[in-house]
C-alpha cells in the first residue's frame, strides 16, 4: 500500500480523522490476525507431519479405475454408450476418415488447388498465391499425407466449433445471462491444460481421431461463440430499430440486418477457431491420432529435434495457409474499389470450382499420388547437425553466459530443486494455512476458504507410484507449484521493466509490437521445438519454455496497462515539477497497478498450462502424471484422472488468488463502504 | 390518422406504479435515486389529422424520440393508447403489429440508418424485401423512388459511398418505397451541415405537394419546425407544452419557456398573410401571393411600389395587402 500516490492525497487530506481511524483498525485487525495464523501455523507444524497423512486419501484413483474398467466392458450395452457416446464417436471418426480420404482423393495438386481457390475468392489473387504457396512448402518440408490427416481432424474440429458456437453466439448475444454463463464456463475451459480433457475424454470417447476432435473444439469453440456475441452486440442500435420499423420477424432481423452486419466480427472469429484448431491439434495427437502433431511431439520427446522442427513447420505452414485464405479482405479503400478487377467477381467461383475440378482430374489421372520426392527438402538433417553443434559448442565455456548446459544446471540446482525442496520441506498444513492466510489478506475468509478447499482437495488426491515407492499426489502436485513460481517469477523479471519501458517509450514500443503480435499467434508446441534444441529435455527446458511463452504477452500487458493510463494526471504531475522517474513511480505505475496486475493473472494461467505440457520435454510433475495415463489406461486411468484433477484445484487456486490482486480494493474504494 | 391518448414512458423497476402518481412529479433526480425511474414521456394526448405534418420539437432528452417511437412500439409504452388509422397498435398482436409496421408506418432515422452491407437499391427495397415482394418488383418499385429523390441510376453504390445529404435522401426513399400512408421522421436532418439541411426541407415541402401523407416530424431546430410544421407540439420534460399553428406558437406562447423559444423568430416568418390582409379589391397590385403564405413574402413586393399585393387562392383573388399590413406585423418584432 505504499502505492498511495501524491495524486491521491488531496482526497486524503480533505478527511483526516476518517483515514486515519481507518488505518488504525486495519492494521490492528491485520496484526491480531497474522499473530492468531502464525500461532495456529506453528502449532499445526508441530502436531503434523511433514506428510499428508495416508487416511487422507480418498480413494478417487481406484474408484475412476473402476469407472474406467465399467466403461470398458459395458460399451456395448449400457444406454449411455449405446444412444450417445457411441454414435457421437462413430460419427466423428467416420467424418475424419471421410474427410482425410477426401482430401488425399485430391491428391496434392488438388488440395493446392482448393486453397487457391478458396483464397482467390476470400482475398483475391494475392491470398490465393500465398495460401497455396505455402501448401507447398507443407509438401516440400513435410509428409504431406500425415498432414492431411492433421488437416482432416483440423476441418472437422473446425466445422464443428462453428456449427455450435455460433448458434450459442447468437443466443448469448440475446441474453446477458447466458452470456455470462457462458463466458465463465468457455474461458474456464480453455485455460485449462489440455491434459486435464485426456481422461474424462477418452472413458467416453475412446483413443484417436473423436477424443482428439472433442477435446480440440473444446478450446476452438470460444472463439466462435465470443465473436459472435460480439459482432451482433455491436450491431448498431439504429440499424436494430431499423429493422423493426419496417416489420422484421425476429428471424428477418437476425438473416437480414444482424448477422451481415456482424459478418466480418464473425469472419474473425472463424479465423481465430482456425488458429486455436491448429495449436491444440498437435498436443490432441497424444490421444493416437497418427498424423503430424504426433511426429512433432514424438520428436520432442526422443530429441529428434530435426524431425519435430520439420513436423512442426509444416503445421505451422498449413495454419498459415489457412490464415491467408481465411482472413479475407479488409474493406477496400474507395479509390481501389472503383478500379475493375481482373476477374468479374460472379466470375470467380464457376472458374475456381472448374480449375480444381481439372487439376483434381489430371491429378487423378497422371496418378500424382505422392508429393514428388525431387522437390521435398529435408529439413531435418541440417537442424540434427545444428543440434549436434550446438551440444558440442554452446554447452559449456561459452563466455560470460556460461553455455546452455551450464544454465539448465543452474536452474535445476540452484533455483528449481531448492524451491521443490523448500515446498516439500514444508509441513503441507503449513503449506495449506499459509496460502489461505495470503488469501485471506488480500481478499479476506471467501478466497482464503477457496484456497484452503483447493489445496485440501489436492491433498485427498492418493500415491502413485513412482521413484521405487509411492509419491504422494501432493508432493508432484508442489513440483509443478515450484516450477511455476519459478517461470512466472522470471517471466515477470525479463518482462516487467520491458513493458514499463515500452509503456514510456513509443521507439521501444514498435520496435518490440511485430515481436509480440508473432508470439500472440503461435501455439505453445512451437515453443517447444527451440527449446528442446538448445537446452535438450528436462525442468530447465520446461522453465524456460514457459518463460519464453509467458513473457511476450507479460509485456504486451504490462505495457497496455501502462499506455492505458489517462495523461491529464500525468500532465498534472509534470507540470507540478516532477521528474520523469517520479512521475512514472507516483504516477503512472500507481494507476496502472490493477492492469498489470490482471496481466500477471494471465500471464500466470498460461505458464501453469505450460508447465503442464513442458512434461513433453522432461519436465515431469502433474503434466507428466496426467497425460502419461492416456497410453496405459488399463492401469494408469485413475492417476490420469486425480493428477488432472490437481491441475485444475492448482489452477483455481491460483486463478483466484492473482485475480484478487488484480482487483483488490484499494484505499479510497474501502474508506467509501 | 395518428391519436394518441394519454401515452406514457417510465423506464425503471415497476413503472407502471408510477403513471399518474404523484411519484411522476418528483424531480427528475430525486426519482431516479428513490425509485431508480426515470419519466421520459407523460400524458401524452395528440391528433394528428390525414395529410398533416404534425412536427414535434424539444430539446435533447425532452423525450421526443420516446414519443415517436412509441407509435410503432418500436419502445413499448408504459400506460396510454395510440391507435393509427383506426387501428389500436398498443392493443395489436405480434402480427397485427408487424402488418402496421410493414404497410401503414415507415419511419426516417436521425443518423439514416442506412444498412452498410447493402447497395442503395437494396436498402430502399428493404421493407418491400421484408413484405416477401419479389426481388424484380422490388427492385424495379426501388428504383423508382431513387428517382424521385433525385438520385437516378445510383442504386448499385454502398452506403458509404454517398455524402451525408444523399444517404438521407436513400433514407427518405426507403420509408417512401413502402407506400405507407404515414411517414414518421425523427430529426432526419440534424446530423447535416446547414444549406443540405435546407435543401432537404424543400424535398419534404415539395413530397408533400407530390404525394399526399401523413407526417411525424421531430427536430430540435424551431426555424425546421416552423418551415414544415402545419401544428407544432413545444416539449419539455416529457409533456407538451404547447401545441398550436406556428403563428399561434410565435404570437401567443403558452409560458415563459416557450416565449423563449421563439423569442428571436421574426413574426413576418409565422404570420400568414390571411391574418393582415384587407378586403379583396379591383387592381392594379404590385404583384400576388398565394394565401396561406408568410407575410415576409410581401415584403419585397409592397417594398418596391406603392401598390398593394394581391392575394390569390385558385387563382381567384381573396384579399389584398398593402405596406400599412405589412409593417403591422414587421412593428411588432422589435418589442
Ligand atoms: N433506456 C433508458 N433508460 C432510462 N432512461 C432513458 C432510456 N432511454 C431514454 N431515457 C431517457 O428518456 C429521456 C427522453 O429521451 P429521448 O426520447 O431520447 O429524448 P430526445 O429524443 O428528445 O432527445 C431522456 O432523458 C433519456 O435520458
Ligand atoms: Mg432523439
Amino acid at each position: 500500500m505504499s502505492l498511495a500516490a501524491p495524486v491521491m492525497s488531496s482526497s486524503v487530506e480533505s478527511l483526516p480523522t476518517h483515514e486515519s481511524d481507518a488505518v488504525r483498525r486495519d492494521r490492528m485487525r491485520r496484526r491480531n490476525g497474522s499473530l492468531a495464523v502464525f500461532a495456529v501455523l506453528a502449532a499445526l507444524a508441530v502436531v503434523f507431519l511433514r506428510e499428508v497423512p495416508s487416511w487422507m486419501d480418498s480413494g478417487i484413483q481406484r474408484w475412476a479405475q473402476d469407472r474406467y474398467k465399467w466403461s470398458i466392458t459395458n460399451r456395448q450395452t449400457s444406454p449411455v454408450f449405446r444412444w450417445l457416446f457411441n454414435p457421437l464417436t462413430d460419427f466423428l471418426t467416420w467424418s475424419v476418415e471421410h474427410t482425410e480420404t477426401l482430401l488425399l482423393d485430391l491428391r496434392w495438386p488438388g488440395v493446392v488447388a482448393l486453397i487457391a481457390a478458396i483464397g482467390w475468392r476470400t482475398g483475391g489473387v494475392q491470398a490465393a498465391l500465398a495460401g497455396a504457396g505455402a501448401m507447398v512448402g507443407v509438401g516440400v518440408i513435410a509428409d504431406f499425407d500425415p498432414a492431411m490427416r492433421t488437416l482432416a481432424i483440423m476441418t472437422v474440429s473446425v466445422v464443428i466449433a462453428l456449427v455450435i458456437g455460433i448458434p450459442l453466439g447468437v443466443l448469448s448475444a440475446r441474453s446477458d445471462r447466458l452470456e455470462r454463463v457462458l463466458r465463465v464456463v468457455l474461458d474456464t475451459a480453455q485455460v485449462l491444460p489440455i491434459f486435464v480433457y485426456f481422461s474424462p475424454v477418452q472413458l467416453f470417447f475412446g483413443l484417436k481421431f473423436a477424443p482428439a476432435v472433442v477435446v480440440t473444439v473444446v478450446y476452438a469453440l470460444p472463439p466462435a461463440v465470443r465473436l459472435t456475441n460480439l459482432g451482433l452486440r455491436q450491431v448498431p442500435v439504429v440499424a436494430n430499430e431499423v429493422g423493426h420499423s419496417f416489420g422484421a420477424t425476429s428471424l428477418q432481423q437476425l438473416f437480414k440486418v444482424q448477422l451481415p452486419l456482424a459478418k466480418n466480427t464473425i469472419l474473425l472469429g472463424l479465423n481465430q477457431v482456425i488458429m486455436m484448431a491448429f495449436a491444440i491439434v498437435v498436443l490432441a495427437s497424444l490421444l493416437g491420432t497418427g498424423d503430424l502433431g504426433q511426429s512433432v511431439l514424438a520428436g520432442l520427446q526422443k530429441q529428434h529435434v530435426g524431425q519435430a522442427f520439420a513436423a512442426g513447420m509444416g503445421i505451422v505452414l498449413m495454419a498459415v495457409a489457412l490464415d491467408r485464405v481465411s482472413t479475407g479482405r479488409p474493406e477496400r479503400p474507395l479509390s481501389r474499389q472503383n478500379r475493375l478487377p481482373a476477374v468479374p467477381r460472379n466470375w470467380i467461383t464457376p472458374i475456381s470450382v472448374a480449375a480444381v475440378a481439372l487439376v483434381v482430374v489430371l491429378a487423378n489421372a497422371f496418378d500424382w499420388r505422392r508429393f514428388p520426392s525431387s522437390l521435398t527438402y529435408d529439413i531435418s538433417s541440417p537442424i540434427d547437425s545444428a543440434v549436434d553443434w550446438v551440444q558440442r559448442n554452446l554447452r559449456k565455456d561459452v563466455p560470460i553466459i556460461g553455455g546452455t548446459q551450464a544454465i539448465s544446471d543452474f536452474l535445476v540446482i540452484r533455483v528449481l530443486n531448492p524451491m521443490k525442496e523448500f515446498l516439500l520441506w514444508l509441513p503441507w498444513l503449513v503449506i495449506v494455512v499459509g496460502i489461505a492466510f495470503i488469501g485471506w489478506l488480500s481478499r479476506g475468509w471467501r478466497l482464503a476458504a477457496t484456497i484452503a478447499v483447493c489445496l485440501l482437495l489436492i491433498a485427498t488426491m492418493g500415491t502413485i507410484p513412482g521413484g521405487g515407492g509411492q509419491i504422494q499426489m501432493w508432493d508432484h502436485a508442489m513440483d509443478t507449484l515450484s516450477q511455476v513460481l519459478v517461470a512466472i517469477a522470471l517471466s515477470v523479471l525479463i518482462a516487467f521493466p520491458l513493458g514499463v519501458w515500452a509503456g514510456r517509450s513509443d521507439a521501444v514500443h514498435r520496435v518490440l509490437r511485430p515481436f509480440l503480435d508473432i508470439a500472440q499467434v503461435l501455439p505453445q508446441f512451437v515453443y517447444l521445438i527451440p527449446v528442446v534444441f538448445l537446452f535438450s529435455i528436462g525442468r530447465a527446458a520446461g522453465v524456460v519454455a514457459c518463460v519464453v511463452y509467458a513473457v511476450p504477452p507479460c509485456i504486451r500487458l504490462t505495457a497496455l496497462g501502462m499506455r492505458e493510463v489517462p495523461t491529464s494526471p500525468r500532465e498534472a504531475a509534470i507540470s507540478f515539477g516532477a521528474t520523469g522517474g517520479q512521475e512514472m513511480r507516483r504516477v503512472q505505475l500507481p494507476l496502472a497497478r490493477k492492469a498489470i496486475l490482471l496481466g500477471i493473472n494471465q500471464t500466470l494461467l498460461m505458464v501453469l498450462a505450460t508447465v503442464i505440457i513442458a512434461a513433453l520435454v522432461g519436465a515431469g510433475a502433474l503434466g507428466l502424471v496426467s497425460y502419461e495415463a492416456t497410453s496405459k489406461p488399463n492401469l494408469k486411468f485413475g492417476q490420469g484422472v486425480a493428477g488432472g484433477l490437481s491441475i485444475v484445484l492448482l489452477a483455481i487456486m491460483l486463478d483466484r488468488l492473482t485475480q484478487a490482486w488484480g482487483t483488490r480494493p484499494n484505499r479510497e474504494e474501502k474508506q467509501s463502504r | 390518422m395518428i391519436s394518441v391518448r394519454d401515452l406514457w414512458k417510465v423506464y425503471g423497476p415497476r413503472a407502471q406504479r408510477i403513471v399518474g402518481a404523484a411519484e411522476a412529479d418528483l424531480p427528475r433526480g430525486d426519482l431516479q435515486a428513490r425509485f431508480g425511474n426515470v419519466v421520459a414521456m407523460r400524458d401524452i394526448s395528440l391528433d394528428v389529422a390525414p395529410g398533416e405534418v404534425f412536427v414535434v420539437m424539444g430539446l435533447s432528452g425532452s423525450g421526443k424520440s420516446t414519443l415517436i417511437r412509441c407509435i410503432t412500439r418500436l419502445i413499448e409504452p408504459t400506460s396510454g393508447t395510440v391507435l393509427v388509422d383506426g387501428a389500436d397498435v398498443t392493443a395489436a398482436g405480434k402480427d397485427e403489429l408487424l402488418q402496421i409496421r410493414r404497410h401503414k408506418v415507415s419511419m426516417v432515422f436521425q443518423h439514416f440508418g442506412l444498412l452498410p452491407h447493402r447497395t442503395l437499391l437494396d436498402n430502399v427495397a428493404f421493407g418491400l424485401e421484408l413484405r416477401g415482394v419479389g426481388k424484380a418488383e422490388r427492385r424495379e418499385r426501388a428504383g423508382g423512388v431513387l428517382e424521385l429523390v433525385g438520385l437516378p441510376s445510383m442504386g448499385d453504390y454502398k452506403p458509404h459511398q454517398l455524402s451525408g445529404g444523399q444517404q438521407q435522401r436513400v433514407g427518405l426513399a426507403r420509408a417512401l418505397a413502402t407506400n405507407p400512408d404515414i411517414m414518421l421522421f425523427d430529426e432526419p436532418f440534424s446530423a447535416l451541415d446547414p444549406l443540405i439541411r435546407r435543401e432537404m426541407q424543400d424535398e419534404i415541402v415539395r413530397l408533400r405537394r407530390e404525394v399526399s401523407k401523413t407526417m411525424m416530424f421531430i427536430t430540435h431546430d424551431l426555424s425546421e419546425a416552423l418551415r414544415l410544421g402545419d401544428r407544432i407540439a413545444i416539449m419539455r420534460d416529457g409533456r407538451f407544452v404547447q401545441v398550436g399553428t406556428p403563428a399561434e406558437v410565435v404570437m401567443e406562447p403558452a409560458d415563459e419557456y416557450v416565449a423563449n423559444f421563439v423569442r428571436d423568430v421574426p413574426r413576418s416568418h409565422v404570420v400568414p398573410v390571411d391574418s393582415v390582409m384587407g378586403p379583396a379589391s379591383e387592381g392594379p397590385f404590385a404583384g400576388e401571393v398565394e394565401s396561406g403564405s408568410k407575410v415576409r413574402e410581401a415584403v419585397g413586393l409592397v417594398a418596391h411600389s406603392d401598390l398593394p399585393v394581391r392575394v390569390v387562392s385558385g387563382g381567384r383573388t381573396v384579399g389584398t395587402l398593402d405596406r400599412v399590413g405589412v409593417l403591422s406585423v414587421i412593428a411588432t418584432e422589435e418589442s
